[in-house]
């Protein structure tokens, strides 16, 4: 799996928590506070996304990144490591 | 082993509110995210009530409920707080006195952000089943304000992301070995605890931090502080062992989705169940929080009264019960209550005196945010305006009330408002 494999799951997740976005593209320069996915939603995401990965951490590590590619990354990194 | 818990619980919720919904209008924020808050109203501390006025305001019925030698019984006094006003001297001193208790006891503060009320009982709580004074009580007040506007003409801004949801309030709770509204399971705790940086209060008038680190923070500590308290307590299950949750209560939507997150790591519950279960459970706690906003560390002690005041107590129930503080320290622990101590809360009216307060309009409520009536951490002397906001004037509802009068030479002078 790579990084841009990840990107998709995020964002898949993102469309099943926040269904508004139906239509709207969404790539790796968004943020999901711009566009739009509120604090507890983006955690959401987070947390199905690890799930879809496999990955169990602690969510304060998921803490940084500033917008999606840069979430990608991390994530793809948590699974190599 | 002796039983112990809470023998009885007072919270006061300020004199003054404002509408979250008439708020969120007003500073144009997006309206479905509010409504993901789960917050109705928000209590606004006027320039005249600090964390010792809250506090006294708070504890005040429960110690006038006593007789002569109950009351003289009280030998430990624990502030909880994060809303301080010396560096040296705790609100317990100040408090102490102005219930008029007598001088063989312990006088001191906690802080440990909001799970600084938990800190607080459970002290209060392991003094009595340590059985080194028996029947003795110990009264433990969680009191927090938040006036984070006042640090300069930036902080408003800064503060917004928090502006809706932060509020005021103390509960007080008496512990015994008489704990007819609450009693402990003894042992029943988790804990989990790690350094991090997600909310703070750097200086005396304002918040630094950041919302997702702290949800992220508090989504750890909400697993984590469960499955060691699973670890300690044999056989537990969260689906059926425990009749009501609840949580400290930022807002009612981080409550959710910390419930959520629970429900399906622990138990893999489905959406549905989750749902189902969130109303049926946790919802009760929200009852009180929804009025008065982020209570900080009276806020589990508030979810606990919000609980007891509106859930069926029919028979005997469980009440699982989650402690967060930023920084951080968190808890998961129990205990059992019943028709009862239900019996016994209701007595206070805890609704009613929410319903007493004044409602500000949101012209009156700028002019306190401005707070040029506010004295300000390490004010030596200081005289205030009582009537800022002549309709919120505590002296218009029933009750006495306590309101700071004065500072001299440091020392904060307060008076009856009757």
């Amino acid at each position: 799996m790579d990084r841009n494999d990840v990107l998709a799951i995020i964002v898949e997740k993102i469309r099943i928590v926040e269904p508004a976005l139906e239509g709207q593209a969404i790539g790796a320069e968004d943020s999901m506070a711009e566009i739009g996915v509120d604090s507890m939603s983006r955690q959401e995401v987070l947390i199905l996304s690890m799930e879809a990965l496999g990955l169990n951490l602690p969510m304060v590590q998921l803490f940084g990144p500033r917008n999606l590619g840069e979430l990608a990354d991390l994530l793809h990194v948590k699974l190599s490591g | 082993m002796i039983a112990a818990g809470i023998e009885s619980l007072n919270f006061y919720g300020g004199s003054a509110f404002i509408d979250v919904h008439e708020l969120c209008m007003y500073r144009g924020l997006d309206m479905p995210r509010f409504e993901n808050l789960l917050m109705k109203e928000k209590t606004v501390a006027l320039p005249y009530e600090d964390p010792v006025s809250f506090a006294v305001n708070a504890a005040l019925p429960l110690v006038t409920q006593l007789s002569e030698a109950e009351r003289s019984r009280i030998e430990m006094v624990i502030t909880c707080t994060e809303s301080g006003i010396d560096f040296g001297k705790s609100l317990s001193t100040y408090v102490h006195g102005l219930l008029g208790l007598k001088p063989n006891c312990r006088l001191f503060e906690i802080k440990q952000a909001c799970y600084s009320g938990t800190a607080g009982l459970q002290m209060a709580i392991n003094f009595i089943l340590s059985g080194t004074s028996p029947g003795a009580k110990a009264l433990v007040i969680a009191t927090d304000i938040s006036r984070f506007a006042l640090a300069d003409a930036n902080a408003i801004e800064e503060w917004a992301y928090s502006e809706p949801t932060s509020g005021a309030g103390a509960v007080a709770v008496l512990v015994s070995d008489t704990p007819w509204l609450w009693r402990i399971d003894p042992g029943a705790y988790g804990n989990h605890a790690f350094e991090v940086m997600d909310t703070c209060r750097p200086g005396p008038d304002n918040e630094a931090g950041n919302a997702d680190l702290s949800l992220m923070a508090y989504l750890d500590c909400c697993e984590h502080a469960y499955r060691d308290y699973a670890r300690r307590v044999e056989a537990v299950d969260l689906r059926s062992s425990f009749d009501y949750l609840c949580f400290h209560t930022p807002f009612g939507g981080m409550v959710k989705g910390a419930h959520r997150q629970l429900m399906r790591k622990v138990v893999r519950a489905t959406p549905s169940e989750t749902e189902e279960d969130f109303n049926r459970r946790v919802s009760p706690g929200l009852s009180f929080g929804q009025r008065v906003g982020n209570t900080a560390g009276a806020s589990v002690l508030l979810a606990l009264a919000g609980t007891m005041e509106t859930a069926d107590f029919s028979q005997p129930r469980r009440i699982g019960m989650f402690s967060y503080g930023s920084g951080c320290c968190s808890e998961f622990f129990s205990g059992v209550a019943d028709a009862g101590g239900q019996q016994r809360l209701h007595q206070m009216a805890l609704g009613m005196a929410l319903d007493q307060r004044y409602r500000l309009s949101m012209e009156e409520y700028e002019i306190l945010l401005r707070g040029n009536e506010v004295i300000r951490f390490g004010t030596r002397d200081a005289r205030f305006d009582h009537q800022i906001v002549p309709g919120a004037w505590p002296a218009l509802v029933t009750g006495k009330r306590l309101v700071l009068d004065r500072v001299d030479a440091y020392h904060r002078e307060y008076r009856w408002a009757e």
